[in-house]
């Protein structure tokens, strides 16, 4: 009795502790399903959209690149289709023995061991580019097809350039670098400049992925739109001319633009290349040309900066104009040199040219007339014109690498060689020596504000922009001054380029003026002197033969600017040369 | 050794009914874990089920007495199982916790825990005499527990052996050990915590990290909970419907047909269908546990108790693990996970449950 008595007490505490352990698992009950409710309800659009992520898969489809075309609307940049060996991971489980397989029977010189890292990492329902399939090697291909069961022939697109003569304007497509890229961009010149233009917008497809990325469903479809394309004021017959008029072992450039619209028509620099190679991945031109000497990279019409010659003299005649410096009809005796200070300033032409007054100066290119102009001038008018009539200027016009050049000023001296100006230095600088440095396309641009009067349109490559006008009106009466001098150096006998009007009587009449842009101070009586072919100087210390003409010279339309480096004279060299553009030009109506 | 055959009628049904309605919503999710087919999983699962169920009756029909008697037989045979395994044991995923008996992997560990309930509600039973238990009786049944914890933990199976020492405690407890020696106990045992952490292995080590932050390891181990609390949370109010899961059918749920079934059940039937699942385990603790109230014999009482809380606590557990608030152990969902073991040491559970609640105690039962 007395045991059952205990026994009974013994119950009571097992049912006690029953009820705790009941209470306990009520709570933890009641916390999971607070926590439930937490997930389910409280953050269910959090969740909801997680799984929607976790399942939706948009895969990019690339839009088609716009064209490029010159103003005629030829095709000088465009799409074709090229075909890749492509390997899908999921169709065989042996695809890594496949691709040696491949490797081995057509030579694709796979770097097998990066692939195999790459694929690694890759879903195995997107199909991974191995290599570029050439004819030869699809037929290879075909005829061991039953051997790859994961690898398949894939079309694709690449950029296509039918002309190598446009490659130093429209530039070129590279690799993506950041890894929000998808497709191959433009790295160089318009294609890189036009990028968003030609670009396009890829299309995607949304479909619904399992865990493993296989495609259960496509959701929905939107197109890939193509980029826009692009109209050039270039002229293919006239670029393609131009290239072969510069001497294949000089190192030149030639910048044919429109007068009345500042349209670049044809813009050559030699030596070039061919940017289709960097399409076609061939990578031993591609290196040959990136380590070549002569930078055929380097388009020289914009990025190219020499000093002007002769060519600049305009633009100090128009100073003194301006200033009242110059009375037309006075003359100034040129024997041959000049002396400011303790120094002799030399003329060309050893034995002077007598009475000079400045319609003669300009035509028979007399340094004398302005070493005594420069003597009276401020450096900082020449600046100040030059940048009104389109030099010291970077044309924003889509292109790489194109320069500003340099017209000097007491204000830049003192900032970049911190040094005061010298007036000896107005007097080299006048006749286009010293410190100035100018582009082709800068000539050509000089010599259309000389020609529209002051105000004149910047240069342009797309032929859909409008044309933009800029600079300060000229006094129409020394305007006049200046053509009629620029179109006697070519029309009048002792004219500097009147040997053009001998040699091709049946080309276009055209005006302009030589240039010989020193490379190094020779004896400066040697220059422009058509007797001047010191064959005992090195090619590379000769002087760059520099000419900028317009066509035809009592109306003009087209000016050609053309750098020879190391040419020599720009009589001799240069001014032939623009004289069979222009006569081209006019001839085709370009 | 078995009673009469007239006894089944004794049965209680119901509870029977609440099994069927469990084990059939485990086969419903099976099915949608499969995507809609009744293969791989929930046709093997019900095949086992059908063949247990001729010895789940002969459970329930087991002398209780006899159960009494072979008590620490089913221990040592059970310890035996666990050696064996551990010498002989089939070696999958890093851990040897089967062994193979007539053609079946048996995870010895899932029945460790009823022969340990049933050794220990003897030994109690035994003691019935006293009023509190002191804490040197209590000696041996912590010991045996404990030992019984290292051999499972070990395999290395922590999920199972952490289950095993709770249901050990959970007896001594349950029998009426001084109040005193619980609270001490966990007082130790959480100022100790640190040293015990350096004994646990690396990947364990890692789970408790990533459980405590999943966005360690998003792509790795702390996938399976954030992919699983996606799956749960997406599943909202109402959830997506039958078959409707698009986690789970697109394989983003790892593991899926085991340890993170309810993941399944709940992007289907949200937090509706989870609270009324959470409600049909907890009427199915109570029922055994209600029975308890009504005997007076210890032995009777701690079978009943202890073993009805086991399915409801596995039952937590896991939910706890899918649904990141406990960190992913590897604590099956009992009659919903796919797995023959667990199935099988559910319905004996079960089994005995039905056999004890038939008890009429008016006949004195054990010596």
């Amino acid at each position: 009795m007395e045991k059952n008595k205990t026994s009974e007490d013994s119950i009571k505490i097992l049912n006690r502790r029953s009820f705790i352990i009941i209470i306990v698992g009520a709570i933890l009950s009641l916390l999971v399903s607070l926590r439930l409710f937490s997930l389910q309800v409280i953050n269910f659009n959090f969740y909801k959209k997680k799984s929607v992520e976790n399942k939706l898969s948009i895969k990019l489809t690339p839009p088609l690149r716009g064209n490029i075309y010159d103003t005629k609307k030829n095709l000088l940049a465009g799409s074709s289709s090229l075909y890749e060996f492509v390997v899908f991971k999921n169709l065989s489980k042996d695809h890594l023995n496949e691709i040696k397989k491949l490797d081995s029977l057509i030579k694709l010189n796979l770097n097998f061991g990066k692939i195999s890292n790459q694929l690694k990492k890759y879903n195995e329902y997107s199909g991974f580019s191995l290599s570029r399939a050439s004819w030869e090697q699809i037929v290879e291909f075909e005829k061991n097809k039953f051997l790859f069961n994961s690898i398949k022939i894939i079309e694709s697109k690449k950029r296509y350039y039918p002309y190598q003569n446009f490659s130093q304007i429209i530039g070129y497509m590279g690799q993506p670098t950041e890894s929000s890229e998808l497709y191959s961009k433009g790295v160089f010149h318009l294609e890189k400049s036009y990028e968003k233009h030609l670009r396009g917008i890829p299309g995607k497809i949304f479909s619904e992925v399992n865990a493993k990325g296989k495609t259960i469903r496509e959701i929905s479809i939107e197109k890939s739109i193509k980029g826009n394309d692009l109209d050039l004021t270039l002229d293919l017959t006239l670029q393609n001319y131009s290239q072969t008029q510069l001497p294949l072992d000089k190192k030149g450039s030639i910048v044919v633009i429109s007068v009345s619209d500042g349209s670049i028509l044809s813009m050559n620099s030699n030596p070039t290349f061919d940017a289709q190679i960097f399409e076609d991945r061939e990578n031993n031109k591609i290196r040959d040309l990136l380590n070549d000497d002569k930078k055929p990279l380097f388009n020289r019409a914009f990025s190219g900066f020499y000093p002007p010659g002769s060519v600049f003299k305009p633009i100090s005649a128009l100073v003194g104009l301006q200033r009242n410096l110059i009375d037309t009809k006075k003359e100034v005796f040129c024997k041959g040199h000049s002396s400011l200070g303790d120094r002799n300033y030399y003329c060309w032409k050893k034995e002077g040219h007598g009475k000079v007054n400045l319609k003669k100066a300009i035509k028979e290119s007399c340094d004398v007339y302005f070493y005594e102009l420069a003597k009276k001038t401020n450096i900082d008018d020449i600046a100040s014109l030059s940048s009104n009539l389109g030099l010291n200027k970077e044309y924003d016009i889509g292109l790489s690498n194109i320069g500003k050049g340099l017209v000097p000023s007491k204000k830049w001296k003192k900032a970049f060689l911190d040094e005061s100006w010298y007036q000896g230095e107005t007097l080299i600088t006048c006749i286009g020596q010293g410190y100035n440095q100018t582009s082709p396309l800068q000539l050509a641009t000089l010599y259309s504000a000389i020609l529209n009067g002051g105000k004149y349109p910047i240069p342009k490559l797309n032929k859909n922009t409008p044309s933009r006008f800029t600079g300060k009106l000229l006094n129409n009466e020394h305007k006049k001054i200046i053509i009629n001098s620029l179109n006697a150096v070519v029309q009048e006998p002792r004219g500097t380029a009147y040997k053009l009007s001998i040699t091709n009587p049946n080309f276009v009449k055209i005006g302009g003026k030589t240039g010989t842009s020193q490379v190094i101070r020779i004896k400066e009586s040697d220059r422009e002197d058509d007797q001047y072919k010191s064959k005992e100087i090195e090619e590379r210390f000769k002087d760059h033969s520099v000419f900028v003409g317009y066509a035809p010279y009592d109306k003009p339309k087209y000016i050609a600017s053309v750098i020879i480096e190391n040419g020599g004279s720009g009589s001799a060299v240069a001014a032939p040369i623009a004289h069979k553009i222009l006569d081209f030009a006019f001839k085709n109506n370009v | 050794m078995f009673k009469e055959f007239k006894s089944i009628f004794n049965l209680n049904w119901i509870y029977f009914f609440i099994l069927l309605i469990i084990f059939w919503i485990g086969e419903i999710n099976l099915y949608s874990a499969a995507g809609g087919s009744l293969d791989p999983w929930a046709s093997n699962q019900l095949i086992r089920f059908l063949i247990f169920l001729p010895l789940f009756f002969l459970v329930t029909m087991l002398e209780p007495k006899f159960i009494y008697n072979f008590a620490e037989i089913f221990l040592i045979l059970v310890l035996i199982g666990l050696i064996t395994t551990l010498i002989f044991g089939y070696t999958g995923m890093g851990a040897t916790r089967w062994i193979r008996i007539a053609g079946f992997n048996l995870q010895v560990s899932e029945f460790t825990k009823i022969a340990l309930v049933i050794f220990m509600a003897k030994y109690f039973h035994k003691l019935n005499a006293e009023k509190t238990i002191g804490l040197f009786k209590s000696i041996l049944p912590l010991v045996v527990s404990v030992i019984f914890f290292l051999l499972v933990a070990i395999q290395p199976d922590l999920g199972t052996a952490v289950i095993i020492l709770v249901l050990g405690l959970v007896v001594i407890f349950y029998a009426g050990i001084k109040l005193i020696y619980p609270l001490l106990s966990l007082g130790v045992i959480l100022s100790i915590s640190p040293i015990l952490w350096t004994f646990l292995k690396p990947y364990q080590q890692n789970r408790i990290q990533i459980f405590l932050n999943p966005d360690l390891d998003p792509l790795g181990k702390g996938y399976h909970i954030i992919q699983s609390k996606i799956a749960i949370g997406s599943g909202g109010l109402q959830g997506n419907g039958f078959l409707e899961g698009s986690q789970s059918s697109l394989d983003f749920l790892p593991e899926k047909e085991t340890d993170f079934v309810f993941a399944i059940f709940s992007e289907q039937f949200g937090f509706t269908g989870s609270i009324l699942l959470i409600s049909l385990f907890f009427i199915m603790f109570l029922i055994p546990v209600l029975k308890t109230y009504k005997l007076s014999q210890v032995f009777n009482k701690i079978i009943l108790f202890v073993l009805s809380f086991k399915i409801f606590f596995e039952f937590l557990i896991n939910i706890s693990m899918t649904i990141g608030i406990l960190p992913v152990v590897g604590v099956a969902l009992p009659f919903m996970s796919y797995g023959g073991s667990s199935l099988l040491s559910n319905l004996v559970i079960c089994a005995l449950l039905l056999n004890f609640m038939s008890i009429n105690e008016n006949k004195r039962m054990f010596s």
